[in-house]
């Protein structure tokens, strides 16, 4: 059975008009008109336990809204969404209890106090039996290296040291999933790193599921072999990363470099698309379209010397979907 | 800095405050009930006596009276507090001295922009609807009515300084919060907006006649309805602007310390 | 999940720990409210000073009103004003969501997590004011009449807590409600004096839609045998159960609130 299981499930925020300018301002005085916005519109998926999902999309796509109401902490407009079996506002309490949270870009830990105290206060309000907690903690602080700062007040801590004790706090009571929301922004590099290896440590030893969003698509590579991608509140794409270039329609990239310059070449197999003499590049049409189907249609008789398949970058293929998207939507 | 430039921050002040809109409701609201509650009490203890006024004042000049030094020149001084003081305590005021400008002529400036918002919005819908239901008193003369503007621009004057004094202050003293709580202990009593000074013990008057803070509710409400003769108008309007020039050479040498510290230390 | 006993402890030990960095300005915090709650208590007895009494009632009868309303005001209000004036910060940067995804009752984290301390100041000067004006007032105690004293003021402190609970859930659906507060101690001052000098539509209004009539002035009309106005003989009742009454009514719009809840906004 599906851990989570989302089923058309739509949310719409009400938000008040403004009125810009001086005018504006004095007519908000007595007026109060609102605009709807769907943040989320009809999505549906299942994620099984033990997976690692990466919910991605641009800024304003929705993927907050869609943890928050897995957390439990919006009730969707319409659509369900059942998580551990459960709907999660109506049993927020249990559904807690179950699962871990991390919010990138909102602490959960006491500002003014060392690390620790936010840790045992957790213990109590998770009911974490002290053999457990002491053994997690243990563990946690090693795998994440925070022993030299764990009993500094939070404020002192850089940002990575801080999502790291972020991370830790919300493994210790070892929930079943782990919902993180862009749990690498603002990072540094080798921080990123850090964060990345252990999350994908976590699911993979220790079976956690994971679902994280973000809009780093190294975050996707390094630990989520599934990726859902929304834009607009839409699903745009749920499958493993390495289908998503075939989905979105983008192709791979053939060079064939030769001894000398062959002159032109048309096949049927694959399009030229750029010419410089002795390299030739050209475009794949389909995923079934292989390198051996071209070079059985140009045959032998030329001096190749190298064969070069190069798969699109992933970043590229979404911005060029994206910015397709744009242009699409600036025609009438 | 041009001087020209002043008046500009006080039309902003004006204008960033209409986009909150809902304390422009609460704001009417807090003011009507202070006043009803105020009314109330009067009525109250007015009834209670046998004639029409006591130590020379009547009911209709009483409340009139809790209008003027309550809601019209006790305005909302903590809004200028809290500026000050959260600039002083978060060292933004440093930024004040890379400004071709004086900190406390723009305070003066912009401050001026929210009391005009507040009088408008708030104190002016009040004073009508009181007005109309209840009945207010025109000033006792037009001696008294003219009187009563000169001590009025007195009043916020006074005010001001004292206010920004106070939020210097916190350069060396405690948080913003409690300086509000201490001023304003100090204000309920000796301001006269709550209980005017002839209602008080004589000795209790004698100090808070002669304390700068009577200027800012007690006299200004005092002369409009009558309760002080020209020639003690005068004195009084003279004794103010004495204790006004010693608190602005307070406040010009507080900020010149500021600056000295902020300069010297980085804040 | 989370036993309480422990977990209450636990969040105000947590919470006061994370205060008591700053000793000073939370000693000037109480210094400074019981100067201004002094300061306004005298402006009054000098009205009754002057007149002799207000409604009917004498300065040792206003003494015992005013120190019932600020200790009933000062016990709610610990348990609830900071905490939710913040609500409107707390939803606007997020936290209101971190706390939604602990597994204990989020109006339990919220009050304990910020259990305010700085009323302090109040209490010792409530106290003070109630034990003295006690000695004054004409009142024959029993065991009984002290515990109805006890259980009128826990049901108005009640009254207290569960309206502030009210307005900051608001901010859960209109993210502003700050401004409700003005509302709240623009009757929590007209609470602190005798109701009968009122014109009848507010001393209705003040029974009813803005209860803060059971913050003060019926439990201790009742305490001293007073009329009260429209209560009459139902005074005393009226004043034990309000709390309650207030308490449910806000439970059941603090559920509306977090089910309606919107985040900032997308």
């Amino acid at each position: 059975m599906a851990i989570i299981a989302a089923s058309g499930v739509e949310k719409i925020f009400r938000q008040p008009k403004r009125h810009a300018g001086f005018g504006g301002a004095i007519r908000s005085l007595f007026s109060r008109e609102f605009t709807e916005v769907r943040a989320v519109d009809g999505i549906s998926f299942k994620i099984e336990s033990g997976e690692a999902v990466g919910y991605l999309g641009p800024n304003g796509a929705g993927k907050s809204t869609m943890i928050k109401m897995m957390t439990g902490i919006l009730v969707p407009s319409s659509g369900t969404v059942e998580v551990l079996g459960r709907e999660p506002h109506n049993n927020r309490i249990t559904n807690a209890a179950e699962i871990g949270v991390v919010f990138g870009q909102r602490s959960q830990l006491w500002w003014d106090l060392p690390v620790r105290d936010s840790f045992d206060l957790n213990r109590h309000i998770y009911d974490i039996p002290a053999p457990r907690f002491t053994e997690n903690l243990a563990r946690l602080t090693t795998m994440l290296d925070m022993s030299s700062y764990i009993d500094r007040p939070v404020r002192q801590l850089s940002l990575g040291q801080r999502m790291r004790a972020e991370i830790a706090m919300a493994l210790l009571h070892d929930p079943k999933i782990l919902f993180l929301d862009e749990p690498t922004i603002g990072l540094d590099v080798v921080a990123k790193d850090v964060v990345r290896k252990f999350l994908a440590e976590v699911n993979r030893d220790r079976g956690t599921t994971i679902i994280l969003t973000t809009h780093d698509l190294v975050d996707i590579e390094e630990i989520c072999p599934r990726l859902i991608m929304v834009d607009d509140g839409k699903l745009l794409f749920d499958g493993e990363l390495k289908h998503l270039r075939t989905a979105l329609g983008s192709r791979r990239r053939l060079k064939l470099e030769f001894g000398s310059d062959p002159g032109p070449i048309a096949l049927k197999t694959a399009q030229l698309v750029a010419d410089e003499g002795a390299a030739k590049h050209f475009l794949l049409d389909s995923e079934q379209t292989s390198i051996l189907d071209v070079l059985t249609e140009l045959g032998s008789g030329h001096d190749l010397k190298d064969v070069k398949l190069e798969e699109p970058d992933i970043e590229e293929v979404i911005r060029t979907f994206y910015q397709n998207k744009v242009q699409a939507g600036a025609v009438p | 800095m041009k001087l020209a430039a002043y008046p500009a921050f006080t039309a902003t002040a004006f204008q960033s405050r209409l986009a909150y809109r809902n304390q422009v409701w609460s704001g009417v609201f807090g003011e009507l009930v202070f006043m009803f509650a105020r009314i109330a009490i009067w009525t109250s203890v007015f009834s209670t006596v046998a004639s029409d006024s006591v130590d020379g004042v009547t009911l209709p000049q009483m409340i009139t009276y809790a209008l003027l030094a309550g809601p019209v020149l006790y305005w909302d001084y903590s809004r200028l507090l809290r500026d000050v003081g959260t600039a002083v305590k978060s060292g933004d005021i440093a930024v004040y001295l890379l400004k071709p400008l004086l900190y406390p002529a723009y305070m003066l400036a912009s401050h001026t922009g929210n009391f005009l918002f507040d009088l408008l919005t708030v104190t002016v819908p009040v004073a009508i609807i009181i007005g109309f239901t209840v009945g207010l008193v025109p000033p006792a003369s037009l001696f008294h009515g003219l009187a009563f503007l000169a001590f009025w621009a007195l009043s916020f004057g006074m005010l001001f300084l004292l206010t920004t004094i106070l939020g210097l202050a916190a350069f060396w003293l405690m948080t913003a919060d409690s300086l509000d709580w201490f001023f304003n202990s100090i204000m309920i009593l000796f301001a006269g907006g709550i209980v005017p000074l002839w209602f008080f013990p004589d000795w209790l008057a004698t100090i808070a006649g002669n304390l700068p803070f009577a200027w800012v509710s007690y006299y200004p409400a005092a002369i409009y309805i009558g309760q002080l003769d020209p020639s003690q108008a005068l004195t009084a309007f003279i004794i103010g602007i004495v204790w006004f020039a010693v608190l602005l050479a307070v406040l010009l040498w507080l900020w010149a310390k500021a600056r000295h510290r902020l300069i010297v230390q980085g804040g | 999940m989370a036993r309480l006993h422990v977990v209450i402890p636990a969040l105000v030990h947590t919470f006061i720990r994370s205060k008591t960095e700053y000793p000073g300005a939370m000693v000037l915090g109480w210094l400074s409210q019981f100067a201004a709650y002094g300061s306004m208590y005298t402006a009054i007895s000098l009205i009754l000073a002057r007149f002799g009494s207000l409604g009917g009632w004498v300065w040792p009868e206003i003494a015992l009103l005013l120190s019932f309303h600020l200790l009933a005001y000062s016990l709610g209000a610990s348990l609830s004003f900071v905490q939710f004036r913040e609500m409107e910060e707390k939803v606007r940067m997020g936290t209101m969501d971190a706390i939604l995804v602990k597994p204990i009752s989020t109006w339990t984290y919220v009050v304990f997590s910020g259990l305010n301390i700085g009323y302090a100041g109040h209490i010792v000067l409530a106290l003070g004011l109630m034990g003295w004006s006690l000695t004054q007032v004409d009142v024959t105690w029993t065991i009984q009449s002290g515990l109805l004293f006890l259980g009128y003021l826990v049901s108005a402190a009640m009254i207290v807590a569960a309206t502030m609970t009210m307005i900051g859930a608001t901010a859960l659906v209109w993210v502003k409600s700050n401004h409700l507060y003005q509302i709240f101690f623009g009757f929590w001052e007209l609470a602190r004096y005798p109701l009968n000098i009122f014109p009848l539509p507010l001393q209705i209004l003040m029974l009813t839609f803005a209860p803060l009539a059971f913050m003060a002035y019926v439990p201790v009309a009742a305490t001293l045998g007073k009329p009260v106005p429209l209560l009459g003989d139902w005074a005393s009742a009226a004043a034990l159960l309000s709390g309650p009454l207030v308490t449910l009514i806000a439970m059941a719009h603090w559920r509306w609130c977090l089910r309606n809840y919107q985040g900032a906004g997308g």
